[in-house]
């Protein structure tokens, strides 16, 4: 039975999209596949690694029949990825397996049956629902995600603080050194809600997000949170935790203030960054009259300094910083001038963009 | 790597044995074990000479630590008891180790290479890897200059096997002992390397001889000829591979010529076994005085270390380790005491004890100024979480 016959990237295209979170080494055999049900001219593509399940459709010439079935999805992808461009593919459905078929190409995959697929159950209770762009979205997680932990045993960082309040949806990330924090006007009035998005969630949610002014649809239940956007539909658990009060570590006041060119100071601290030592990158940023001063050493006591022009008229200050957590934050802003306030070498500093309060980064100095 | 390497495997022939000849020359062609603490060391005869301590006359626990290749042919060879030994070799010459003699020649042969060839990895006292890639030499001519070199500054006769990577140059070296050089080919391999028994390779030890032997695997060549995926079934996916890769002459690790210790250890037998309870006293002062050991190895080297571990072999000759990883680098005999102690609390102390064991890894340099340990990062002041 024919299922499916289209061309090639009309069935990749689909697949990349969901199979990003497919694991490759898992328990449960069936979690490898990817599920593929076909109703008429639809075609469905689903698949999870339990904690999140990414749903996609797609519109297919028509074959002989409907029927669903669960395929590995990194040897289908990788068989559709390497024909030609403009290959037409069909899928046949024989006898608890799955024929691809492109020109004079055969592939006969195992199957497992669509009934044994796992899929989350929507959760129960109240939900509240809002949107805003999807290009809105993918710069709110652009300016935090990288300051999530990775591998923390306190789990509750290792994901995104999302944090509803009135019209305005914050993100916040923090691996206890770092921590980002960005807001975004929505289009609903919220209560205060807070919720933290797994890590794995927020990578591909980055990558799935496009660029542009389409419409992305957020649900938030209990513990579960529902992403829509063009033909995707992305349900993720949620990490159930208390995350740190972040308003505590925002320093109140601070005295010294320094405003810089983005590019400028990014590209010294890049060059500044080759010579810090390799696993603790300190940097010492030495502040004076309008000017600052970049003095980086490694192991081997080789020495890199730049200095660079600022507006600067505060105290003099001697202050080391790992050189990736100021990299990453000037990496992820995309405006021209920074500013960086400090009180002292010994408490954190405030990265920020002048005239703009959606977007703050707070740093704890290194002692070098 | 993509050009044939040249990489060559030198061995020191029956090394501390060899070494305690040029000190006692008259003793060449009998045989000789090296072992034991102390025990056997020779008195000055009357009327010159020495007087040596015969290998039936030891009384202990002590081990083989070398034997010369007469010894080797009663049967005597290294980590053999040294009472089970004399068993073999009644009338053997036993002779106690001099660590500061062997670390001498070694320093010695090793300077005589490196005048010829730089390119070495140093695996030991008496063992070396000399990359010889870059030199444009007939291989034969500048390996055979090399065992002049180390005889001209040692008096000491050496093996070297050369291939074209470490695994069979080590197999290589081996071939042809003692004052060996053996050359082998891309076609050899067959011929030479496939009929030795698993063990040969480095890396095969009794656990996973065994269960080759089980699987009805013995050679080499049976090893090749055996389907990757069964090896990769039995043994993991990275030994697996490795096995199946090793028994075709594939290694593709480099000649790493600076090598930065993993780890210091200390650990001795003790004359008879201790109990923990009863013998509590004892034990104690060995464990401390062992942890400062591995301290003063530490300082001395000028490394800190991350993580401290002891080693146990009860009575019945089980082994426990048990590691602690410490949330500062230290370098100091009583932090490590402390480690080692949490370690202890974690074995069971019923049955008595053979050997115990200090060790120190994570270790980092102490580099002086722009060092890394003086680096520490702050944290953001988040309330402690209720």
């Amino acid at each position: 039975m024919v299922l499916i016959k289209t061309q090639r990237d009309t069935l990749l295209a689909p697949l990349q999209s969901v199979s990003g979170i497919v694991e490759r080494r898992h328990t449960l055999p069936i979690l490898s596949n990817v599920l593929l049900e076909k109703r008429g001219d639809k075609l469905t593509l689903l698949a999870t690694d339990i904690e999140i399940q990414i749903t996609t459709a797609t519109d297919v010439a028509a074959g002989e029949g409907d029927g669903a079935v669960t395929v590995g999805a990194r040897k289908l992808q990788d068989i559709l990825r390497s024909l030609s461009d403009n290959a037409e593919v069909s899928l046949m459905l024989e006898d608890k397996r799955l024929q691809v078929r492109a020109g004079k190409s055969r592939f006969s995959l195992q199957t497992l049956p669509a009934d044994d697929f796992p899929r989350m159950t929507l959760a129960e209770g109240e939900t509240r629902q809002f949107q805003l762009t999807q290009k809105a979205f993918r710069q709110l997680l652009a300016k935090t995600q990288y300051a999530m932990a990775a591998q923390d045993v306190r789990y509750y960082l290792n994901g995104l603080l999302l944090l509803t309040e009135g019209k305005e949806l914050r993100a916040v990330a923090t691996d206890g050194h770092r921590l980002a924090f960005a807001s975004v006007e929505i289009d609903a009035d919220l209560p205060r809600q807070e919720l933290i998005l797994p890590r794995k969630t927020v990578l591909e949610l980055n990558r799935l997000l496009a660029d542009n002014d389409e419409p992305l649809a957020i649900t938030l239940a209990p513990n579960q949170v529902r992403f829509a956007f063009g033909s995707v539909v992305l349900v993720s658990k949620l990490i159930d935790g208390k995350f740190p009060d972040y308003e505590r570590v925002v320093p109140a006041t601070l005295k010294n203030h320094m405003t810089a060119s983005r590019t400028l100071l990014l590209q010294a601290m890049n060059r500044a960054a080759i010579l810090t030592n390799e696993k603790f990158r300190g940097v010492r940023v030495v502040l004076g009259d309008n000017s600052l001063k970049l003095i980086a050493a490694n192991a081997e006591q080789e020495e890199a300094q730049e200095e660079i022009e600022v507006q600067y008229s505060g105290d003099t200050l001697d202050v080391g910083f790992n050189v990736g957590y100021l990299l990453d934050v000037l990496n992820n802003l995309h405006c021209d001038d920074v500013q960086w306030s400090f009180n002292d070498a010994n408490s954190s500093a405030l990265v920020s963009v002048p005239g703009n309060d959606r977007f703050k980064y707070v740093v704890m100095p290194m002692r070098i | 790597m993509n050009s044939i390497r040249r990489i060559a495997h030198l061995d020191m022939d029956a090394f501390f044995a060899s070494v305690e000849l040029l000190r006692y020359p008259e003793l060449r062609g009998q045989p000789v074990v090296v072992g034991g603490r102390g025990a056997g060391r020779p008195e000055p005869a009357p009327g010159g000479g020495w007087r040596f301590a015969r290998l039936g006359d030891y009384v202990g626990r002590g081990v083989v630590t070398t034997s010369t290749y007469e010894a080797r042919a009663c049967g005597v060879f290294s980590g053999m008891g040294l009472m089970k030994s004399a068993q073999l070799a009644r009338d053997a010459i036993l002779l106690p180790a001099n660590f500061d003699a062997y670390r001498h020649y070694s320093r010695r042969f090793k300077a005589a290479v490196a005048a010829i060839a730089p390119c070495i990895e140093d695996r030991g006292i008496d063992e070396i890897y000399i990359d010889l890639s870059a030199h444009g030499e007939d291989t034969l001519a500048l390996a055979q200059e090399i065992k002049e070199a180390v005889f001209a500054a040692t008096g000491l006769t050496c093996s070297i096997g050369i291939a074209a990577n470490k695994l069979l140059a080590k197999i290589a070296s081996d071939l042809d002992k003692p004052d060996g050089l053996t050359c082998l080919g891309p076609a050899d391999l067959a011929a030479r390397i496939w009929p030795l028994a698993v063990r040969k390779i480095n890396g095969i030890g009794p656990k996973a001889g065994d269960k080759l032997d089980r699987l009805g695997i013995r050679t080499i060549g049976e090893l090749a000829a055996a389907p990757a995926p069964l090896l990769i079934g039995e043994f993991g996916k990275s030994t697996g591979a490795w096995l199946h890769r090793a028994a075709h002459g594939l290694d593709e690790r480099p000649v790493v010529t600076t090598s930065e210790p993993k780890s210091i250890s200390r650990e001795t037998t003790f004359d008879r076994d201790l109990h923990p309870r009863h013998d509590r006293a004892a034990l104690s002062r060995i464990f401390t005085a062992l942890c400062q050991g591995v301290a003063d190895d530490l300082q001395r080297q000028g490394y800190a270390c991350r993580t401290v571990g002891i080693k146990l072999r009860y009575a019945d000759f089980r082994a426990v380790t048990r590691d602690l990883t410490l949330p500062a680098r230290v370098d100091g005999g009583g932090d490590i005491r402390r480690a080692a102690g949490q370690c202890l609390k974690r074995v069971p102390l019923e049955q008595k004890i053979r050997l115990l064991g200090v060790r120190a890894s994570g270790l980092e340099a102490k580099t002086p100024s722009t060092t890394p340990t003086a680096a520490r990062q702050g944290e953001l002041p988040f309330d402690p979480p209720s």
